[in-house]
């Protein structure tokens, strides 16, 4: 590996280290292969309670004529126009009959959705790219939900160019629309980093360190004993 | 492609911090000469140490509470070296590790001290976009 980026075995030797340590942990990764070769990539399902944030919906509301639209918003795969200003979405009129029901005053409750990680390779970039996608048991889903799962510590980056950051793409390999973590970022902050471990002889396992700086920002959690992973030989 | 998030009012970062003269005074401070006056319960030793060509603190050596999350200490450095809001502070520990923002410093101590100290590596990058 150098420069912050990692070539396609290194990134398939990471993740198989990453996934001995799930397994004996049970942690829940697993391996998908792709036409039974060895390219493939991690995937992770994880079911999480998530309250519908109170404060933002009424803060919409006041916030201006665009407001009374926004009580829901779906995942499209059109293209959306974005207001330059608030970066709204405008509601799908067709999708009405399928839109979320708040209650009137902005009450809500939480609900259960399952979260998808997808840990893929992207050759263009030679670094790994998170996909996810959210899905709910008993209501239809709102963008919200899977912005709340974002956490507070990113959330102000994230927002400053949300295009650039969070976008809906298509799945490489399944051709479902997930959303994805740009990975134009990764080289940059992962390069100080590797810099810092090679120069003191302590490789790394480069997904897993890429890994739990990114999984927080979409609300997926590494947990600390991965620390003890072994480094994968050079 | 989709259009992407809508954004509410201007969150901030550092919303719920305090400046750094004030009540961090009591929470966070470089350990007296004489130590005494360090809580061994509720303080542990942290030596922060910069990655790359972050800024490196003048003062390294901080009592923390154990209970201070990494987020709070995110902010904390990113205050005190004054990025801006478009710069985002990394933390790190064992070199390679991003422990999760809620994540408690003590329980970090627990599981990484050595010598009676947390060391922790930050590093700072542009913001997401």
């Amino acid at each position: 590996m150098s420069c912050g980026v990692l070539d396609e075995e290194e990134f398939s030797r990471c993740c198989q280290l990453l996934l001995h340590h799930s397994d004996s942990v049970g942690d829940g990764w697993s391996w998908e292969a792709v036409q039974s070769s060895d390219e493939g990539y991690l995937k992770k399902t994880v079911l999480r309670s998530v309250p519908a944030d109170q404060s933002i919906t009424q803060k919409h509301k006041e916030s201006g004529s665009d407001s009374e639209q926004f009580d829901y918003c779906r995942f499209k795969t059109e293209e959306q126009g974005v207001n330059g200003s608030a970066d709204s979405l405008r509601p799908d009129v067709e999708d009405e009959d399928d839109c979320v029901c708040r209650a009137p005053g902005g009450s809500s409750c939480s609900s259960v959705l399952q979260f998808e990680y997808h840990v893929l390779y992207s050759c263009s970039y030679r670094t790994p790219v998170l996909y996810f996608r959210a899905s709910t048991l008993g209501r239809s889903l709102t963008l919200e939900d899977v912005w709340n799962s974002v956490h507070p510590n990113y959330r102000l980056g994230l927002q400053s160019r949300p295009l650039d950051a969070i976008t809906q793409q298509e799945h490489p390999f399944l051709g479902q629309a997930f959303f994805f973590l740009h990975p134009c970022r990764t080289e940059e902050f992962m390069k100080p980093l590797l810099q810092m471990t090679w120069d003191q002889n302590r490789p790394v396992n480069y997904v897993l360190s890429w890994l739990s700086v990114v999984g927080p920002m979409v609300g997926l959690d590494v947990s600390l004993d991965y620390v003890t992973l072994q480094q994968p030989t050079v | 492609t989709w259009g992407g998030f809508y954004v509410v009012g201007a969150y901030k970062m550092s919303d719920s911090a305090e400046s750094p003269t004030e009540t961090q005074k009591e929470e966070i401070h470089p350990p007296p000469d004489d130590s005494a006056t360090n809580d061994d319960k509720k303080k542990i030793d942290v030596l922060l140490k910069a990655v790359g060509d972050t800024p490196i603190m003048k003062t390294k050596k901080w009592a923390v509470d154990k209970g201070r999350t990494v987020q709070s200490l995110a902010q904390f450095i990113s205050r005190f070296l004054k990025l801006d809001a478009t710069e985002q502070l990394f933390i790190y520990v064992n070199q390679s590790f991003a422990p999760s923002p809620d994540q408690e410093v003590g329980v970090l101590f627990d599981c990484f001290g050595s010598d009676g100290k947390l060391v922790l590596h930050y590093c700072k990058s542009q913001a997401w976009g």
